[in-house]
């Protein structure tokens, strides 16, 4: 009775609605990682987006307009790392968390003096994102609980993903850009630009950046709050740690940690200490990050070894 | 290797991420109207006949309110904030809000205001219990209050409240409603929720309550707990809500200060129903917030810092708001009887008020959690 009440159909559905966030944030981590920039402003993204999600579906009541305003918003901050690392040569660890802080700031500060809101903003007037809901589906139970009233951008996230794997293992401008993170002086070498491509990819991290936030803040729920994405955007960078930035891997570690939360979220219901159940995200966090390291590792071994019997 | 590097600055990333909230404390100053500021000066004048010691302070007097978590979380922190705004315009004195969201912060934010020379310094939560303890004793000429706990200083003064009792009447009002099936959300299982900010003894204070209330409606109601370890990320109160809805709950109280808007958040996505706290939070999800336990922070801020314009401040002391004397109490229910028309159970209104008579009375006694009540010390 318990046991079913823990592991039902709707843990499914809800482990796929807690890992979405951090599936847009890895997957916004990943695409700079194939051109070897550890994007680790992807927090800070998240956050700018979300606000500017929220500040635009209140004042002009369109989600859609939201979206693409925090996809721009994403673009903009993402563009002033790109600048700053490729053209000034500025560590991008250091801006990144330079982008995390300010976005911090600045969203707060916008709350207060532009939208004269303090700490939370929920407003009938802020238009949420959609659900899709399938008539077809709706009698039958188990489809019903499982796959009905997801949010437009759940549901894209999904294509995102087969996409940005397409994108990066089946065509010319993934191979360029994996050959730019692998090396740089070799894809120079071979005619690529370097920059440019490097440029492109945190352009394009900034929209999925962006494209979070405004999933967290208009999709997950419909309300901005200071500092909302409560370190998502650097668990995204974890799971693209253990996925080795390949996108559906990326997922999974994704998925992984929703699960953990979800499971977590039910199991305190039933007397296992909150202390404990809290615990399990970050546990799972350093399970994710020491597996993939252990393998990455074993793998990079087993390729010297080949290349020196080779030799 | 250089993977290991990376890994190594993305450990550093996330460290350095809890200093980036670090940043988010701020503050905020409110000057007093000019209108109330002659008000003031003439209640000054009167003070300083009344202690000639008094007499050489010739500025207002400066409160600091630190508070764990940010204002604007529509519960617990603005509740205090009202207070403390009703005090400048009354009183003209000046007022600072310290807010922080991590226990360095709060630490940080009490020694600074310990050191700014404030007249009266008020630490709005039970966050702030060790830190009092540890520096009340070492600024003895600044006066404390803190509210929700017991600190045993001669210049704190202590507020707590009979939230147990408020929760009481809460989960039986929420027992009373889980059976109303013919409500549209309410299922046939008689469990309820309840979802918790951090796992602190003032919320266990509430849980015994609510736990009490609801089986003195049925004793055999089944209660899922969850605490989300955070105030401020209703993402995650939203999650641990939607869960409880999902293993059968209908209606499910929030704890939770600025984690608890995404839990009412949640009622209105899931059609179920959610108990607001700290505020009257009924119109923050109109139609599916059953009523709000109101614990009246404004009023004991208001009041602390009246005694210490009065001069009637009183370290040491300890008061302790029960529901006999309006320091808590469930809202009218009017916005939900409202929403619901003819299908609302008038009856829970009348058990409710049934209840605080006999709790009132001394018919009921509502258990408290280890370390509170009326004589906790």
């Amino acid at each position: 009775m318990t046991f079913s009440k823990i592991f039902n159909a709707s843990l499914i559905y809800s482990t796929f609605r807690t890992a979405t966030p951090i599936i847009y944030a890895a997957l916004c981590a990943a695409i700079t990682q194939q051109a070897d920039i550890l994007n680790i402003g992807t927090e800070g993204i998240m956050l700018f987006g979300a606000f500017m999600a929220v500040a635009v579906s209140y004042l002009t009541g369109s989600w859609a307009l939201g979206v693409l305003v925090a996809m721009f918003g994403g673009l903009c901050i993402a563009m002033v790392m790109a600048v700053s690392h490729l053209k000034f040569r500025s560590d991008i660890c250091a801006i990144g968390m330079g982008v995390n802080m300010f976005a911090v700031a600045i969203t707060k500060f916008l709350l207060n003096a532009w939208l004269k809101q303090s700490g939370t903003f929920a407003d009938p007037k802020i238009i949420p994102i959609p659900k899709v809901h399938i008539k077809a589906i709706e009698k039958i139970g188990f489809l019903n609980d499982t796959f009905n009233d997801w949010t437009i951008t759940e549901w894209f996230v999904i294509i995102l993903i087969i996409v940005l794997w397409f994108v990066f293992y089946k065509t010319v401008w993934g191979l360029r850009i994996r050959a730019v993170g692998r090396m740089a002086q070799a894809a120079q070498t071979a005619g690529i630009n370097v920059d440019s491509m490097k440029y492109q990819a945190i352009a394009i991290s900034g929209l999925v950046g962006g494209l979070a936030g405004a999933h967290l803040s208009l999709g997950y729920s419909a309300m901005f709050v200071e500092n909302m994405t409560n370190a998502r955007g650097f668990m995204g960078v974890a799971a693209m740690y253990f996925g080795g930035a390949h996108p559906i891997i990326t997922a999974l570690g994704c998925f992984f940690f929703g699960f953990a939360d979800s499971v977590g979220a039910r199991l305190q219901a039933y007397g296992v200490p909150s202390q404990l159940v809290l615990l399990m995200p970050y546990v799972a966090t350093i399970a994710v990050l020491a597996i993939s390291m252990a393998t990455k590792s074993a793998m990079e071994k087993k390729r010297k070894s080949s290349l020196i019997t080779a030799a | 290797m250089k993977k290991r590097v990376l890994a190594m600055f993305l450990a550093a990333g996330m460290a350095a991420s809890l200093v980036a909230c670090g940043g988010s404390s701020a503050s905020t100053e409110t000057k007093a109207e000019a209108k109330t500021e002659t008000k003031a000066e003439e209640k000054k004048e009167s003070e300083a006949s009344e202690k000639p010691g008094d007499s050489s302070e010739k500025s207002k007097i400066r409160v600091c309110v630190a508070y764990s978590g940010n204002l604007g979380d529509k519960s617990y922190n603005d509740s205090c904030n009202e207070g403390s705004q009703k005090a400048v315009a009354d009183f003209g004195i000046e007022l600072k809000n310290l807010e922080g969201t991590t226990p360095d912060e709060w630490k940080a934010n009490l020694l600074s205001a310990c050191e700014d020379g404030y007249d009266l310094v008020i630490c709005s939560s039970s966050n702030f219990q060790e830190y009092l303890v540890e520096y009340a004793p070492e600024y003895p000429d600044v006066k404390f209050a803190i509210i929700d706990t017991t600190v045993d200083a001669p210049n704190v003064q202590s507020i707590s409240f009979a939230q147990n009792q408020g929760s009481f009447l809460a989960g039986a009002a929420a027992a009373l409603f889980t059976e109303k099936t013919d409500i549209e959300g309410v299922n046939s299982d008689a469990i309820i929720g309840w979802v918790g900010g951090m796992d602190i003894p003032v919320l266990h204070d509430f849980y015994v309550g609510y736990e009490q209330g609801a089986k003195y409606i049925n004793p055999d109601i089944q209660i899922l707990q969850a605490f989300a370890g955070t105030w401020n990320d209703p993402l995650k109160g939203k999650e641990l809500t939607l869960a409880q809805y999902e293993q059968g709950a209908d209606i499910v109280m929030n704890v939770a200060s600025g984690t608890g808007s995404g839990i009412l958040e949640a009622a209105t996505d899931a059609g179920k129903y959610a108990i607001g706290v700290d505020l009257n939070q009924d119109n923050d999800q109109p139609g599916h917030v059953l009523t709000s336990m109101v614990k009246r922070v404004d009023t004991a801020c208001y009041l602390t810092i009246k005694s210490v314009v009065e001069g009637t401040f009183q370290g040491g002391s300890t008061s302790y708001l029960t529901v006999a004397d309006g320091g808590v109490s469930l809202t009218d229910f009017a916005v939900i009887k409202e929403a619901l028309g003819d299908k609302f159970p008038q009856d829970i209104v009348d058990k409710v008020a049934e209840l605080e008579k006999k709790i009132v009375s001394g018919e009921i006694v509502v258990d408290n959690y280890e370390g509170f009540g009326p004589s906790a010390k």
